[in-house]
């Protein structure tokens, strides 16, 4: 049998960094790049055996699509049982991939597209709405940490084969309750500081100006924004709703809330 | 006209910016490099930096869950830059025209991701005779789609630049730009609200609260990394029960080692709300 060394899977680290998705498609999603991906470990293992080889490839460019630095965790596991078994155990691989793909993307998502991104670039973006551009050091920072835990991933797949499949996951769920609290936190804290609308309606009366903006204050501060996230919330729950759409709603609500004043000018001339 | 130099320099850059968004994601691709790069290059940092920020905060929930196509607000950010600094109208109309060609340079997203379909087909061809380097190459070749699906539009934006600034400026009244700067304050709503749907809300939303509350009430002395590190204590505190509550029951179940103590199905609950599907 033929033994992989840590070069090899060096080589599937950082062809699993750049181009698991290169050739990403609707059809097969990341199967293009996932045979790409096993390449140096598939050349080594199959090097005499054309037959393996060639089911191996076909077995590689199926369906596959799932969080990338999660797919560290399933190609580790998948080298470590390929070096063992070969493609003897073609279901168990194919198994194995489809099953950890949907769960582990589930998990990869909310920790590193909803919750990662969200916390690091809403600060940057912050600093540089005050002009600095210091905070655009901060994914970059965080990008780097990123890339040591997919290495990681891929030795932990690579050592814990099959047996990743129901550990990691439970353990993975805390962890993702944990980080969910810490989204919605920031995503909280986010919706009075990010949407800077703000009323400029005045009314005279008199000596007396009455702004609507300093009433609502008054209310509770942040008020607008929270009502305009909880529309939004709301529509996006309808069937019939994607964001694609909710994006024309929210630029017809602001054709009418940019021309507030105008609005208001129109109608009292009506009387 | 955009010099050619700032025109080569831009298709570089969103070059290098589309393959870091489908690989490491370490900062290019996004809104907020877009916007910044784009101002460096054509010297004016500032306004760059408040446009890819703006859209950056706006884009926050929309990514490509699963593989799923969105606006294309890298391409936008370079754009709405670009032309906010060609005709030195400030920031806000550069957001106020980013979000258009965001939205318009999706189907040149989706036209790269069916191209793409030609070499899993030659790659299939290559895997069925055992050709290994010949699978290897297709996917190599799948980043041409990606890069010409960014490089097009900026190169014809930028050698059309003033040309299309000016039709702008003819055509668009006044209280529709007045409209799409409202309109550019209230979209980071949407990539909120994203995130509200994909994340666990109905499980956590105190903590939702507790985060909005601090910031409304005491935004003038807390900024958002002290309310992230308010969310990270409570986040450890949680751990610390839930494991907690994990580790009480296991000795009770002792004697009957068949049913486990329930903990993975109540996180399973927990998980129950977040089954929402973001279509783009």
């Amino acid at each position: 049998m033929t033994k992989l060394d840590k070069r090899d899977i060096s080589k599937v680290y950082w062809r699993n960094i750049f181009g698991l998705q290169w050739g990403w498609n609707y059809e097969r999603m990341q199967g293009l790049g996932y045979s790409w991906v096993m390449m140096p470990v598939l050349k080594k293992l199959y090097k005499d055996k054309p037959e393996e080889m060639k089911k191996a490839l076909q077995t590689h460019l199926g369906y596959f699509n799932t969080s990338q630095p999660m797919s560290h965790l399933i190609i580790g596991a998948d080298i470590g049982i390929e070096e063992q078994t070969g493609m003897q155990d073609e279901e168990a691989i194919v198994g194995l991939k489809t099953g950890l793909m949907g769960p582990l993307a589930g998990v990869g998502d909310t920790l590193f597209l909803a919750i990662y991104r969200t916390i690091v670039f809403s600060i940057s973006a912050y600093m540089a709405l005050s002009g600095s551009a210091v905070g655009l050091l901060l994914p970059i920072v965080g990008g780097i940490l990123l890339l040591w835990l997919r290495r990681w991933f891929t030795t932990v797949g690579y050592v814990q084969g099959a047996k990743l499949a129901t550990e990691f996951a439970t353990q993975m769920k805390l962890l993702t309750n944990a980080a969910s609290i810490l989204g919605l936190t920031v995503v909280g804290a986010l919706i009075p500081s990010v949407i800077t609308y703000t009323l400029d309606l005045k009314y005279k009366m008199g000596k007396v100006t009455l702004n609507a903006q300093d009433m609502l204050n008054q209310i509770l501060p942040g008020l607008l924004p929270l009502a305009i996230v909880l529309l939004s919330y709301w529509l996006l729950g309808k069937k019939s709703m994607n964001s694609t759409k909710l994006i024309f709603v929210l630029i017809a609500l602001g054709m009418v809330l940019g021309n507030l004043s105008g609005i208001f000018g129109w109608l009292g001339g009506l009387f | 006209m955009v010099s050619l130099v700032v025109i080569f320099a831009l298709s570089l850059y969103v070059a290098i910016a589309v393959l870091d968004q489908i690989s490491i994601q370490i900062g290019p691709y996004s809104p907020i490099f877009g916007g910044a790069v784009t101002g460096l290059i054509m010297g004016d940092l500032k306004t760059g930096l408040i446009v890819g920020a703006t859209l950056q905060l706006m884009t926050l929930g929309v990514a490509t869950y699963g593989g799923a196509t969105v606006p294309d607000f890298l391409t936008g950010s370079i754009m709405g830059t670009a032309y906010a600094i060609i005709a030195g109208k400030g920031a806000e109309y550069g957001i106020g025209l980013a979000v258009p060609i965001g939205l318009l340079l999706t189907q040149l997203d989706i036209l790269a991701r069916m191209a793409n379909m030609f070499f899993q087909h030659r790659a299939d061809r290559f895997a069925a005779q055992g050709n290994y380097k010949g699978v290897e190459r297709q996917n190599v070749w799948g980043m041409i789609p990606w890069i010409l699906s960014r490089v097009i539009p900026v190169v014809v934006g930028l050698v059309f630049g003033q040309t299309v600034v000016n039709a702008i400026n003819q055509f668009i009244p006044q209280w529709f730009m007045s409209g799409l700067k409202a309109a550019g304050m209230i979209l980071p709503a949407m990539g909120i609200a994203i995130l509200m749907r994909y994340l666990p809300l109905k499980s956590f939303w105190p903590f939702f609260i507790i985060g909005f509350t601090f910031m409304a009430y005491f935004s003038k002395s807390i900024t958002i990394l002290g309310v992230a590190l308010i969310g990270l204590a409570m986040a450890g505190l949680y751990m610390m029960f839930a494991e907690k509550g994990n580790a009480q029951p296991a000795p009770a179940a002792a004697p009957t080692p068949a049913p486990t103590p329930g903990a993975p199905v109540a996180h399973e609950d927990l998980y129950a709300d977040e089954e929402v599907e973001i279509n783009d």
